[in-house]
């Protein structure tokens, strides 16, 4: 007995007899409905596997002669133990321990162990070699000497002894499988340690080791895949050890992955060997029990190990598809005869086309490459649906779509191969809309929502190779789907049409905005059958076929927009289609595009849409999201009308309605339909605002600075004219909708979208008082969700009227003064503080400041009491935060207020005086803030404000910055507990001379506040 | 071909043998008809059992001459309401970041899924626009509404 494996003492007895027990009890079926007493049993035998006693205990196990189970453990317990312990083994034992375990694999290989122990002690014997301390040459070839030999043999006794005709012939069919064991486990764990592996030599061992190894575990796969081959030539196929072959085959793909990592260290002979070894696996695709395992194996290796093909390998692929049983598993399965247990075969087929790519076309065409493509396009008519149960045609598809992609970029026109891969094109697009046909409402009744998805998922990929193969066979391609869709809607086959349609709208992509395909179009658009179905009345159209439709009249706008003739007719079965729920979103996105596009063609059949309208409004489909799209559509064309008596006319019709429903909400929300009065109240806001966006359209916009200035609320038709009764029906339903309404952020956006409305115009139904801006503005309480919409709305008010800035100072100032209240609350009471109020009121300040800083600077009465000092204090107080947003903002408006500058005397005056005051209190913030106190991502703004300080006031700044840099002191403990300055003098005037230096300049300026930042942070990187 | 087409070509190859359900990715064509491999067209579901699930946003990634060295350019299009994405649409993510994470070994696969991550699972200190990160710090239940209408308006066609 050898020392490391003494089972002498009482404790090695108890421990090995307890491990017996422990194995038979894990085992026993009683148990096995019991997992908390498996999980007790585990952690005894982990922890028995890591004791002094764990080699005893894997040998005892090991020759159990009853159980399976038992010497399975066995094994797995040798490899814990390896792993464990081997760093405290000497050089001796560990030859003894490899020794030992080479002894009794031959054994348990030679007394025909079940392939579950080979394989466990093939892994231990693998985990002993991937150690420096056990130096080998050859494992494979060792291992199989022994096998040979019926006992260990040495490494040098083993070299010395021939492999490829000495030892693998003397190799049975059981030492022929647990040699591939041990191949593929030692092959595996290179690669598992190139994935985990340091630069340490330790590491990269068992890269050597396998390297070592890789001619000889190839050889392994040639002996072993040319005797089954043999065999089954003379004893049939019935004969062949079907999992040898698989195992040959696995070992081939698993050497081919450890080449993929090691490609420059392997020889050329073994590159060869590997490509031998394919040829081999090639020709047992002709042998029906092993031919879709071989498929299989082949497929990947095209997919990731392109290399291992050469010409001829090739050539006897292509045979092997093209004329033999692999030829008639795919014709069964595009016949439908064979499903998905040949898969395998079309994969590989796809493999290969998708490996010669374009070299698969040659003028003429070789013999097997014909015979292939006929199966590539026989896939097409594979029957059931593609991607359901027909899984062949979304693979034959992606490559003709890679191949109609490729063609313009690889190939010229004159190129002889052109025109007969645009007649293979050609021929897919006729076969194709087969496969395109959406599922009958019985099918899909049966589908799962992913199988509808991966329908759909497919029905795009078809029209992506459509849109790829249009460049190529040009307006022909649409004429198919025009004339497919003409006779269909002529005979009423909806689905056919359906489908037609659905590629029709997915070429629009390629031909809407030219007029290559417009004649086609015209072939369905302007048939008799299409003006039945724009007539309206019960046409049988079904759900689906209409939903088509109704998105291929978006998809066509342009088209529409040169034949508006169309128009009238195309949005009755828009408006009609608004009432399935299925079709209404994509409605309501029709009508908006086609009424913004072609608004003025629309106008004499805007009562009819109104009728529509009315219609529309009661049904459950007039949702959020399809209602307002429906009301911006119809604005848009009442804009187009030419007086505003007509607009006013119409816009009372509409508005009266959402009064109405401004009056409903507000029943609603006081009782228990609370939550639906709000939502109600969202949608009229909404709709409200959609109205305003109808109303000024991109057509008609007009740029507010080319008005003459006549103030800032100009009497007008809307405002004190025939039209005022349009603007008071629209400010009562939001006063109903805002006064005493439980707000949210939903009707704030909406409303501050209704205000928004009308800031680009001076005259129109929704240009309204300023005071109403800034009363609703004011009108909200500090902290409220939805501040940075109101003030941006505030900002966006005050822009409007920035060519008469004066003229509403009075509104500025309230404005200003209400953003001055909110900061000093927040100031005075600090648990009040709101980052999004002191965002918005920052950003708000910032965006003002450039056009009416008088506003701020320069109070009109001078005994006024000005908000300014509250509000530059709050800008301080903001950046000495750490909430990121306010802090950006913060920084932006120093920018602003830096950059300030005036061509007055007084404005100058006041600009600088304010300059004088702030910048110091300004630059000894950022001191601080870069001095390592602020967080890495707000570095950049710090430097934004301080650079452009520097570079606009280096008068005042730069002996505020040494100030603040004097005043800054940061400190570190020493190992001996003294404080220790971080900043010398010296450093501190460096940075201040470089920023200087630096001049404002963005890169050098970040890099030494990034410096800075890094020193007082005591990190050495730059990253942390 | 450069290093960058050579690249694109094969991420197409990867993305159409082996794609995660439900995302689109493919160039935009060019006037011709030609492929732009620089600019791609995506889409990315929202995540089963979030709040994003039933939506598809769309977006459009913009590769740089530089890349893979240099991350490409991912903006949702139109502009996305979510904490961590810039009013234009551009997405703020550490591994799109030349100087955080990106990696010239990350694929379009593991961009698109980590967007998709985002959706669900925005970051807080990187805030890219005021109004849903406010409104996620401030007022969870409308900041749910909200995602819920844009997920209504994000519809698969």
């Amino acid at each position: 007995m050898m020392a490391w494996m003494s089972n002498k003492g009482l404790g090695a007895r108890d421990a090995i007899s307890e491990a017996h027990m422990l194995v038979t009890e894990l085992y026993n079926p009683a148990n096995q409905r019991d997992p908390a007493r498996i999980n007790e049993i585990q952690a005894r035998l982990q922890q028995l596997q890591k004791t002094e006693h764990a080699w005893s205990i894997a040998d005892s196990l090991l020759q159990n002669e009853h159980s399976s189970q038992h010497r399975f453990m066995g094994a797995l317990t040798f490899t814990v133990k390896i792993n464990v312990s081997w760093n405290e083994i000497d050089e001796n034992a560990a030859a003894e321990i490899l020794q030992h375990l080479i002894n009794r694999f031959v054994h348990i290989v030679n007394k025909g162990e079940q392939a579950l122990v080979v394989r466990k002690l093939a892994s231990s014997l693998v985990a002993i070699i991937k150690n420096p301390s056990t130096p080998r040459k050859q494992a494979v070839w060792q291992l199989a000497a022994s096998l040979v030999n019926g006992e260990y043999v040495s490494d040098e006794l083993a070299l010395g002894v021939d492999f490829q005709e000495r030892i693998l012939p003397a190799l049975n069919a059981n030492a022929s499988g647990a040699l591939l064991f041990f191949s593929i486990a030692l092959a595996e764990e290179a690669i598992r340690a190139e994935s985990e592996a340091t630069y340490r030599a330790k590491d990269q061992y068992p890269l050597h080791q396998a390297l070592q190894s890789m001619k000889a575990g190839l050889y392994l796969v040639q002996f072993v895949l040319n005797g089954i081959m043999q065999h089954s030539q003379k004893f049939g196929d019935d004969a062949i050890d079907a999992a040898l072959a698989a195992e040959a085959m696995s070992s081939w793909k698993t050497w081919l992955s450890f080449h993929g990592i090691r490609s420059r260290s392997v020889p050329e002979d073994v590159d060869q060997l590997a490509i031998s070894c394919g040829k081999t696996i090639i020709e047992t695709l002709r042998v029906p029990s092993l031919s879709e395992n071989a498929a299989s194996i082949l497929t990947q290796a095209f997919e990731s190990r392109r290399w291992v093909f050469d010409a001829s390998s090739l050539s006897l692929v292509a045979e092997v598809l093209a004329f033999s049983i692999v030829t008639g598993h795919i014709t069964a399965v595009s016949n439908g005869d064979e499903g998905l247990e040949s898969m395998a075969f079309v994969d590989l087929l796809i493999a290969y086309v998708s490996h010669l790519y374009l070299d698969v076309f040659t003028v003429p065409l070789s013999p097997h490459h014909e015979a292939i493509l006929r199966l590539v396009h026989g896939i097409f008519k594979t029957p059931g649906y593609a991607s359901i149960d027909d899984l062949g045609t979304p693979r034959a598809l992606e490559f003709w779509s890679e191949i109609a992609e490729s063609v313009l970029d690889d190939l010229k026109p004159d190129d002889p191969r052109y025109d007969l891969i645009k007649s293979h094109l050609a021929e897919v697009v006729l076969i194709l809309p087969s496969k395109l046909l959406y599922p009958t409402s019985e099918d899909l009744a049966d589908w799962s929502d992913e199988e509808r998805s991966e329908f759909g998922a497919f029905r795009h990929e078809g029209c992506d190779y459509l849109l790829a193969a249009y460049p190529i066979i040009g307006v022909e391609l649409v004429t198919v789907f025009q004339r497919s869709a003409t006779s269909h809607l002529q005979g009423g086959d909806w689905r056919n049409f359906e489908t037609a349609m659905f590629c029709i709208a997915q070429l629009s992509e390629a031909v809407d905005d030219n007029c290559h395909a417009d004649q086609c179009l015209d072939g369905i658009f302007g048939s008799n059958a299409f003006a039945r179905l724009c007539a309206g009345g019960e046409t049988g159209m079904p759900v689906k076929a209409r939903q088509t439709l109704v998105d291929s009249f978006g998809k066509y706008e342009f088209y529409f927009e040169r034949h508006s003739s169309l128009l009238p007719g195309v949005l009755n079965i828009l408006f009609e289609s608004l009432s399935f729920e299925l079709c209404a979103q994509a409605a309501s996105r029709s009508i908006l595009t086609l009424s913004k596009s072609c608004a003025r063609l629309l106008t004499s059949d805007l009562p009819v849409f109104l009728d529509q309208l009315d219609k529309f409004r009661s049904m459950p489909t007039a949702t959020a999201s399809t209602m307002p799209k429906v009301l911006e559509g119809i604005a848009t064309i009442i804009q187009t009308l030419s007086t505003d008596e007509e607009k006013a006319q119409t816009l009372e019709r509409i508005l009266g309605f959402f009064v109405q429903e401004a009056n409903t909400a507000r029943e609603e929300v006081t009782g228990p339909a609370h939550e639906h009065g709000r939502l109600r109240g969202h949608l009229v806001l909404s709709c409200i605002a959609s109205i305003g966006k109808g109303l000024r359209s991109e057509t008609d916009l007009t740029s507010i600075d080319d008005l003459p200035d006549e103030g800032p609320y100009p009497a007008s038709f809307w405002n004190s004219g025939p039209g005022a009764e349009s603007q008071r029906l629209l400010t009562e339903a939001m006063r109903l909708l805002i006064v005493g309404f439980p707000v949210d952020n939903g009707i704030i956006e909406a409303a501050c979208d209704i205000l928004k409305a009308g800031y680009t115009e001076r005259a129109g139904l929704f240009v309204f008082p300023p005071s109403m801006t800034v009363d609703f503005i004011k009108s909200f309480p500090l902290g409220i969700s939805g501040t940075d919409i109101i003030m941006a709305t505030a900002s966006s008010f005050l822009a409007s009227h920035a060519s008469h800035a004066m003229q509403i100072r009075a509104q500025a100032e309230a404005l200003t003064d209400h953003v001055a209240r909110l900061f000093s609350s927040m100031l005075q009471t600090p648990e009040l503080y709101d980052p999004e109020t002191a965002n918005a009121g920052i950003d708000f300040l910032a965006r003002l400041l450039p056009k009416y800083y008088q506003v701020l600077f320069i109070p009109m009465e001078s005994n006024a009491e000005s908000p300014l000092a509250v509000l530059l204090h709050f800008i301080l107080h903001a950046l000495s935060r750490p909430d990121p947003l306010p802090l950006r903002a913060a920084s932006a408006f120093c920018v602003a207020l830096v950059d300030l500058r005036s061509t007055s005397p007084e404005a100058t005056n006041a600009i600088d005086s304010v300059h004088q005051e702030f910048i110091p209190r300004l630059c000894y913030t950022i001191v601080q803030q870069i001095a390592g106190q602020c967080a890495r991502s707000d570095m950049k703004f710090f430097s934004d404000a301080l650079r452009r300080t520097i570079f606009k006031k280096m008068a005042l700044a730069r002996p505020a910055l040494k100030a603040a840099l004097e005043d800054l002191n940061p400190q570190f403990t020493d190992n001996n507990g003294q404080q220790v300055p971080l900043l010398s003098p010296q450093d501190k005037s460096r940075f201040l001379e470089s920023l200087v230096i630096a001049r404002g300049a963005a890169a050098p300026s970040i890099d030494l506040v990034r410096d800075l930042w890094l020193k007082c942070r005591r990190v050495e990187f730059d990253y942390v | 071909m450069s290093l960058c087409q050579n690249r694109l070509q094969e991420e197409r190859k990867q993305w159409r043998r082996d794609h995660p359900f439900g995302f689109v990715a493919k160039p935009t064509r060019t006037a011709q008809g030609g492929l732009d491999l620089k600019t791609w067209e995506c889409a990315i579901p929202g995540k089963t059992g979030t709040l994003w699930e039933g939506g598809l946003f769309k977006m459009k990634v913009v590769f740089p001459d530089e890349y893979p060295t240099k991350p490409p350019k991912c903006k949702f299009d139109p502009a996305l309401f979510h904490p961590n994405v810039y009013p234009s649409g551009t997405v703020c993510l550490s591994i799109l970041n030349e100087e955080e994470d990106w990696r010239p070994a990350i694929t379009i696969k593991q961009i698109l899924l980590g967007i998709q991550d985002l959706l669900d699972d925005p970051n807080p200190e990187s805030p890219a626009q005021a109004d849903a990160y406010n409104l996620f710090k401030k007022d969870r239940p409308a900041y749910e509404r909200k995602v819920r209408q844009v997920v209504r308006e994000n519809q698969p066609n």
